[in-house]
């Protein structure tokens, strides 16, 4: 409440002001650590396609239109787009195909942390610039993938003059940077270019990439609040009709980093904060109930893609088999715990597929039990042994090297979120019960992004977040990111051929049945275990108007928010 | 020779004594106590639910559906197996370090190989650059040591400043405020049931080790010293055996209020939840909890209560009057 009240923004009715659980830590475009992190970037660039609330479909933001696909031979796909004539740089300068060229060079750029975007990208092979056309460019495409089509538009494209100014990125061709082996010597060009890029990424807000999004960054506050003030001349709004991808309203948005849920209700109450997203169960029925609250504020809740998930290490020795983890799994009460802590809403599923995905879900699986007593059982079928006395654990030879291995387990978690800590103390206590020892290790939020990522951990809790467009497992369960953003390390031949699978299907129905394989294979693996979908809730200023709830991360449109006289709340 | 006697109690002091035994009571039999939920149980069926409502939850519920009387009871015994030994080890440590300042000051010698050893130990067991030098000058001063010893040869003494370091290391701790310095510490490591122990027995030394030295500046210049001085009794002998547990007298009073102190710290701490681990109970973590549920009166009135009471109590017989005759 104190850090808010030093930051809050005197001038209430000019800016919108929204909360933050947490700082998003860094703006790098690349690495997008968070959802905050996502956000922000969603207000300083734009990417060819992006989210439309409205439709929840992607729409062409800085691309004129969808992009034409052009199947070559079996294994090429050509995806020809065309910049809006409008779009440009802050400096006047347009914004060209080679922008995105140098964009995509990029993340190939030795030096940088761009690993997740590496992955995600890798399916680009060349850029086809057009010699009569600046703006057009195609996308060539190894495979011929449905979902290229959207995943190819999905990154924020940066301006090549503003960070490689000599244009010293063009001598190499994208397939050269890609095949780049690891151990090739450093060239001095691309290294100027990283240290370029990683300073205007860090650091002061003065140093910030110039964007061709809406909005400027003017404050940063790390851990209180990140102010972003529309450009008062920005291209778009020369477009007629702007489309609903490309509008911004506020003038300014105020980004207040509150960890505490009751302290960001209470500033909502105030009138200190207009928009509480991702509002906890308990609070979003208690203001719902009370008078004073519904004559002042508006409530949505939708469902989401959010998913709830344990993970295991499965670099652990302890946890590198799948019956073990099965096992564990079996710990989970998540019939109790969405009862619990969601009251109800959400839903449970058997896998990372919403269930409302009636296509791809798996509904064949079975959800999976509240089981102590088989979670014991399935542990003596993993080689697991309980010691003499009760508490004293279990225990299983090592193999051939000797030694015996125990099952001790360090659950780590986001400290400034109460789920999770419920979710904690429910598996410690049911593992308890069955004599496995659990430290509970509630950490800072980019402490334990830096766990994560470090493998400090034997299991943790956390919330992936999913979209009903793309089904790219790489980032999270490919042996390709183990070690960047595949915190689980978890990874087989068969599960790495299903992904691969999945992200090149030509067809839905094809895609469809790969999904549905790859929700056995990981209900049968079970590096992840799902537990819920969470609701997404979102309790407003009563007069705001164009919020626009919506299942799409994250829940709402804030660059369409605007503050009325009065207002009704959107369904 | 003094003689130590009590003076009567007052009421307000029996009954201090009488909730802070059962405080003790209800603390050491929390184990083996008919409750009907453990501590760290979420009953999830029950989250913050109301007293004596449905499930056998007499004080309620916490956010996390945790029995609150559970909470209570288990947060007693963390109270006393944290605040006590702190207390107590912060007295003895301060009494240890005081003591020697106040009796010896800065004019004791010490011969130089036992400089030798003490300063290689210090540099090995800090883990100095190369560790091993530290060892090798132990080693030296206790191969001098036992030379001298064998050939009974003079050595040169050089003074060990006792009274200028062990102050210096408390002003150097009253110098930033005890709830900061165990924050900064307790952030930087992982912090667990004797870690924190460590912790608040560290921070809190240095006001027991303030009074018996002023203590033992008196005690020392007593007739009964200077007769054990003129009939050779060795300077450590009189130390431990004489000055010191007269010096000690002013810590009986102390502890009462040092345990209070400790206990309003530790529940700080885990109000800020960077004290115990979150599976341990403890009343200020229950406070905390508040903070998601703010209608959920029962989870900050009985902590506080319990609080205010144990407060109360220890300070009252804190008060409680010695009479030296």
């Amino acid at each position: 409440m104190l850090i808010f009240s030093c930051t809050s923004n005197p001038n209430k009715s000019d800016s919108i002001r929204i909360r933050w659980v947490h700082d998003p830590e860094t703006l790098d475009p690349m690495l997008l650590p968070n959802q905050a992190a996502f956000d922000a970037n969603n207000l300083l660039n734009i990417s060819l396609l992006q989210a439309d609330v409205l439709t929840k479909e992607l729409a062409p933001a800085l691309a004129e239109a969808l992009p034409a696909i052009q199947l070559v031979g079996d294994s090429l796909m050509k995806l020809g787009y065309r910049i809006k004539p409008a779009a440009a740089w802050d400096t006047g300068r347009p914004v060209l195909a080679s922008d995105v060229e140098f964009t995509l060079k990029l993340m190939f750029c030795p030096g940088l942390s761009n690993e997740v975007a590496r992955n995600q990208y890798r399916f680009i092979r060349a850029v086809l610039a057009d010699a009569r056309d600046p703006r057009r460019f195609a996308l060539v495409c190894q495979g011929q993938a449905i979902e290229y089509q959207k995943a190819s538009g999905e990154f924020f494209v940066l301006s090549e003059a503003a960070l490689d100014p000599r244009g010293q990125l063009r001598r190499f061709a994208l397939a050269d940077l890609q095949n780049r082996p690891a151990a090739a010597p450093p060239d001095s060009a691309l290294q100027a270019l990283a240290r370029r890029y990683v300073a205007a990424t860090t650091g002061h807000i003065s140093s910030q990439l110039p964007g061709c999004g809406p909005y400027r960054l003017v404050a940063w506050e790390k851990d209180r609040y990140l102010t972003f003030q529309r450009k008062p001349h920005w291209w778009a709004d020369q477009l007629r009709p702007v489309p609903f991808v490309l509008q911004a309203r506020p003038r300014l948005l105020r980004y207040v980093i509150i960890p505490d849920a009751a302290t960001a209700t209470l500033a909502l109450r105030r009138g200190d904060l207009d928009v509480y997203p991702q509002m906890p169960a308990h609070e979003f029925a208690r203001l719902q109930a009370s008078p004073a609250a519904r004559a002042s504020l508006s409530f949505y809740s939708t469902p989401s893609y959010d998913v709830v998930t344990a993970g295991f290490n499965t670099r652990h020795p302890a946890l590198a088999d799948a019956a073990t983890r099965r096992a564990l799994s079996r710990c989970f009460d998540a019939a109790g715990l969405l009862r619990a802590t969601q009251l109800g809403a959400g839903q449970r599923s058997t896998g990372v597929i919403s269930p409302a995905d009636s296509l791809n879900y798996n509904d064949s699986l079975a959800l999976l039990p509240f089981d102590p007593p088989g979670a014991a059982w399935l542990l003596r079928q993993a080689g697991w042994q309980r010691a003499g006395q009760a508490d004293s654990g279990w225990f299983r030879s090592a193999g051939l090297h000797g030694g015996r291995q125990q099952l001790r387990l360090v659950l780590r978690y986001r400290a400034d979120e109460s789920l999770f800590a419920t979710i904690a103390l429910q598996f410690q206590a049911t593992a308890a019960g069955i004599g496995i020892p659990v430290i509970l290790q509630p950490t800072e939020s980019g402490a334990f992004t830096m766990a994560l990522r470090t493998g400090d951990f034997d299991m943790y809790v956390r919330v992936l977040k999913g979209n009903p467009f793309m089904f790219n497992f790489t980032p999270v369960l490919h042996s390709s990111s183990v070690g960047i953003s595949n915190s689980t390390g978890f990874s087989t031949p068969a599960s790495d051929r299903l992904i691969e699978a999945i992200t090149t299907a030509d067809t839905r129905v094809h895609r469809a049945r790969l999904l549905r394989q790859f929700q056995a294979l990981m209900q049968q693996e079970a590096p992840l275990v799902p537990l819920f979908f969470l609701p997404n809730r979102i309790a407003a200023d009563r007069r705001l108007r164009g919020l626009h709830a919506s299942s799409l991360k994250p829940g709402y449109s804030a660059a369409t928010l605007e503050r009325g006289p009065s207002s009704s709340p959107t369904p | 020779m003094a003689i130590l006697t009590f003076a009567p109690l007052s009421w307000a002091q029996k009954l201090a004594l009488l909730w802070l035994g059962l405080v003790v009571l209800a603390a050491g039999l929390a184990p083996v106590l008919p409750l009907p939920y453990r501590p760290g149980v979420p009953d999830l069926a029950h989250l913050a639910q109301a007293p004596f409502g449905p499930g056998r939850h007499w004080l309620g519920t916490d956010p996390q559906g945790r029995d609150v009387l559970s909470v209570l009871v288990f947060g007693a015994r963390t109270a006393m197996l944290l605040t006590l030994p702190a207390a107590v080890m912060a007295g003895l440590l301060g009494a240890a370090a005081g003591g020697a300042a106040g009796y010896w000051g800065n004019t004791t010698r010490l011969a130089a190989p036992w400089w030798l050893l003490g300063v290689g130990s210090t540099w090995w067991a800090l883990r100095l650059p190369v560790p091993l030098l530290g060892l090798v000058v132990a080693a030296l001063g206790l191969g001098l040591t036992l030379a001298t010893r064998l050939y009974r040869r003079p050595v040169p003494a050089w003074p060990v400043p006792i009274n200028a370091v062990v102050m210096g290391a408390a002003t150097t701790l009253d110098t930033i405020p005890r709830l900061v310095l165990v924050v900064a510490l307790a952030a930087s490591t992982a912090v667990s049931q004797p870690v924190l122990l460590a912790l608040l027995t560290l921070t809190s030394w240095p006001y027991p080790a303030r009074l018996v030295r002023a203590q033992m500046l008196r005690v020392r210049a007593l007739p009964f010293i200077e007769a054990a001085r003129a009939a050779g009794v060795p300077a450590g002998q009189i130390w431990l055996r004489h000055a010191l547990p007269q010096a000690l007298q002013p810590l009986r009073t102390t502890l009462p209020l040092s345990i209070a102190g400790l206990l309003a710290l530790e529940s700080t701490l885990s109000f800020l939840g960077i004290g115990l681990p979150p599976d341990v109970a403890s009343w200020g973590r229950l406070l905390a909890t508040a903070r998601e549920e703010p209608t959920a009166w029962w989870i900050f009135l009985f902590p506080s209560i319990l609080l205010i009471i144990s407060m109360l109590s220890l300070n009252a017989l804190g008060r409680q009057r010695r009479i030296l005759g």
